[in-house]
């Protein structure tokens, strides 16, 4: 039963041999560029989708995001919640967030966008926005001063702008900030920082006290309470204790906090990978397909001996079969080869994205999912111009 | 033990129908050596063909030992070419990628041989075609009567019962057509197989048994 096997075998791994070295060494370079090309885009995907995670666990929602429950627009009584979150093991930190409504005013130029008042000591805990200032300082506790995020600032040359900016303050200048409440006031620019995040870079924060003088009242309602979790712990177990120890409001993890829009464009850049994987399946197909066709054309007359011999025509198509997968194993061991150094070479010179410096990321299961396809593309494209040949009369085949 | 009764086979060359064979009827038996002569387009090809079971005539039957060789599958007539059949062409046709020994193992392999069997073999049969020394070389790198001599030990080395040699000697000088005749009749007569060999050349006739002579796909000589 597995002689024909043995002889598929035996016969590709001759041919490969001492077969056209030049035929076998492009058709493997041509599965590693496959390969490589079909490894590359996801990696630079997954690799922006990381970075886009990280930014917004470490800038935007920290691990573990507390709102407001249905129907309410504050959390109450956030001192005992905060208090109570602190206690909950796997919680390495929360911090209070509570956003007003403002516009502010730098000359003639405006901006609204909904201040944020935080503890200085609690966010350094929780964040990491304090590790990302470019200019100035950071909040201290008490403050009254204002910390803006870099796309508010913005640039003296609009032109150089994402978004609506004040026209390139800096640390020092007054900005004029008009709150919904009511409440005006003018403040120096404490700190400029930029994450490269698009959320965070378009945010404005005071200290909580100084929020306390624009309501007017001591604070005790909060927006958002943002949640670290001490490192190793899941943040989706650390939930369900948050949820067990009786917190009310609607606690989500990062992941979930992400937004619809972001969501969906995730899943484009996933649309797109999986578009490009499928082409670069097709130009193997077809370019190993156009090979083998020839070689197997060339072959014809052989073919036809090979069947008037005696020798199984699976055991004739198994043998193009398997030279594709000789083929593809060393293709793809170069192809790996290939993404390591490139691997190397970003790792030390990421790729500049408008959102941060992305290092592609190789996922082994990625690599593994790629080449099992590959295999099947290249065996298809081995298989049909044998099977196509082989099916034909002996005696025609002979006459090549 | 090889029986064709009223074989016709007819090839459509367009509009045109070619009568290849035309009601050919011959008896070959056991361990007789058999040549097959006649003109160019006379049909002696496509016989050998329709007993080789490479083509299939248009009606008519063939019987190989009693058994009905036409209404085999085409599976059953690839195995049955493997075991009881050997075949030797006029172009040599040797498997390019394979040195002597390995053309020759190859048809062994296909039987599910075991490779302690298969070496002691081939070597046996590299030996009785005068070619030990030459069993690492490729076809390329072996002279024509070499290279046929490989493809006659491929042949035989499943002990057929039958071979088929289709003008094995068209390619070579006449040193070596006589070196390639004098090893058939030497194997014919030694292991009692039949052979049925096409031959234009007169002088090849001394090493038949007897001669079927076509004519218009007609046998004209028996």
């Amino acid at each position: 039963m597995y002689s024909w096997i043995r002889v598929s075998l035996f016969l590709a791994w001759r041919a490969i041999r001492r077969g056209g070295k030049v035929g076998t060494l492009l058709n493997i370079l041509i599965i590693a560029m496959v390969f490589t090309n079909m490894i590359l885009l996801s990696a630079i995907m997954t690799g922006a989708v990381n970075l886009f995670h990280e930014q917004t666990i470490d800038y935007v929602t920290s691990d573990i995001i507390i709102k407001p429950g249905e129907d309410e627009r504050t959390i109450f009584q956030t001192n005992d919640l905060l208090e109570k979150v602190n206690r909950v093991p796997g919680v390495s930190r929360a911090s209070a967030r509570y956003a007003l409504g403002a516009t502010l005013n730098h000359k003639s130029e405006s901006v609204s966008i909904p201040i944020t008042a935080f503890n200085p000591r609690d966010e350094v805990k929780v964040t990491k926005i304090h590790q990302e200032i470019i200019e100035g300082d950071f909040l201290s506790p008490g403050d009254d001063g204002i910390l803006l995020g870099f796309f508010v600032a913005g640039y003296e040359d609009q032109s150089m702008d994402f978004f609506e900016s004040l026209g390139g303050v800096r640390v020092g200048d007054p900005v004029e900030v008009m709150y919904a409440n009511g409440y005006q006031k003018e403040y120096r620019v404490k700190g400029l920082f930029s994450t490269k995040s698009y959320q965070a870079d378009y945010m404005a924060f005071i200290s909580w006290e100084e929020m306390d003088t624009v309501l007017g009242r001591e604070n005790t309602e909060s927006t958002q309470i943002l949640v670290r979790v001490i490192p190793g712990e899941d943040p989706a177990t650390v939930k369900t204790r948050l949820l067990e120890f009786g917190v009310q409001e609607r606690v989500e993890t990062w992941e979930e906090a992400i937004t619809k829009v972001v969501a969906d464009s995730l899943e484009t850049f996933a649309i797109i990978n999986r578009i490009s994987v499928a082409v670069s399946l097709i130009i193997a197909v077809v370019v190993i397909g156009i090979v083998f066709t020839i070689k197997t054309i060339n072959q014809q007359r052989q073919i036809g001996v090979l069947k008037a011999i005696g020798i199984d025509q699976n055991a004739i198509i198994g043998s193009y079969v398997a030279q594709v997968l000789f083929i593809w194993i060393f293709g793809t061991i170069l192809g790996m080869i290939l993404l390591n150094l490139i691997m190397i070479y970003f790792t030390a010179h990421p790729l500049e994205f408008p959102d941060g410096d992305v290092i592609p990321a190789f996922e082994l299961i990625t690599m593994l999912e790629n080449a099992g396809m590959l295999a099947v593309a290249s065996a298809i494209a081995g298989y049909v111009p044998a099977w196509r040949i082989v099916r034909e009369n002996t005696l025609t085949s002979m006459r090549g | 033990m090889i029986t064709t009764t009223d074989l016709y086979k007819t090839y459509q060359m367009g509009n045109v129908a070619v009568h290849a064979l035309n009601g050919v009827s011959v008896s070959i038996k056991e361990g007789e050596f058999v040549g097959i002569s006649g003109a160019s387009g006379s049909g002696k090809s496509t016989l050998l063909h329709m007993i080789g079971l490479l083509d299939r005539p248009t009606s008519g039957g063939i019987s190989i030992s009693g058994l009905d060789v036409i209404a085999l599958s085409d599976q059953e007539k690839t195995i049955f070419r493997l075991e009881r059949l050997g075949f030797v062409f006029q172009e040599y046709a040797l498997v390019h990628e394979l040195d002597a020994f390995e053309n020759i193992a190859l048809p062994m392999m296909a039987r599910g041989e075991t490779d302690e069997r298969i070496s002691d073999r081939v070597s046996e049969m590299l030996a009785s075609v005068g070619l030990q020394e030459r069993g690492k070389h490729l076809p390329k790198e072996l002279s024509g009567g070499e290279q046929q001599r490989v493809a006659i030990a491929r042949a035989l080395v499943n002990d057929p019962d039958i071979l088929l040699a289709d003008e094995p000697c068209a390619n070579l000088d006449s040193t070596n057509s006589k070196a390639v005749l004098d090893l058939i009749r030497e194997i014919n007569q030694e292991s009692n197989q039949t052979v049925l060999m096409i031959s234009h050349e007169d002088w090849h006739q001394q090493y038949f048994d007897r001669v079927i002579r076509l004519k218009d796909g007609e046998v004209v000589e028996e």
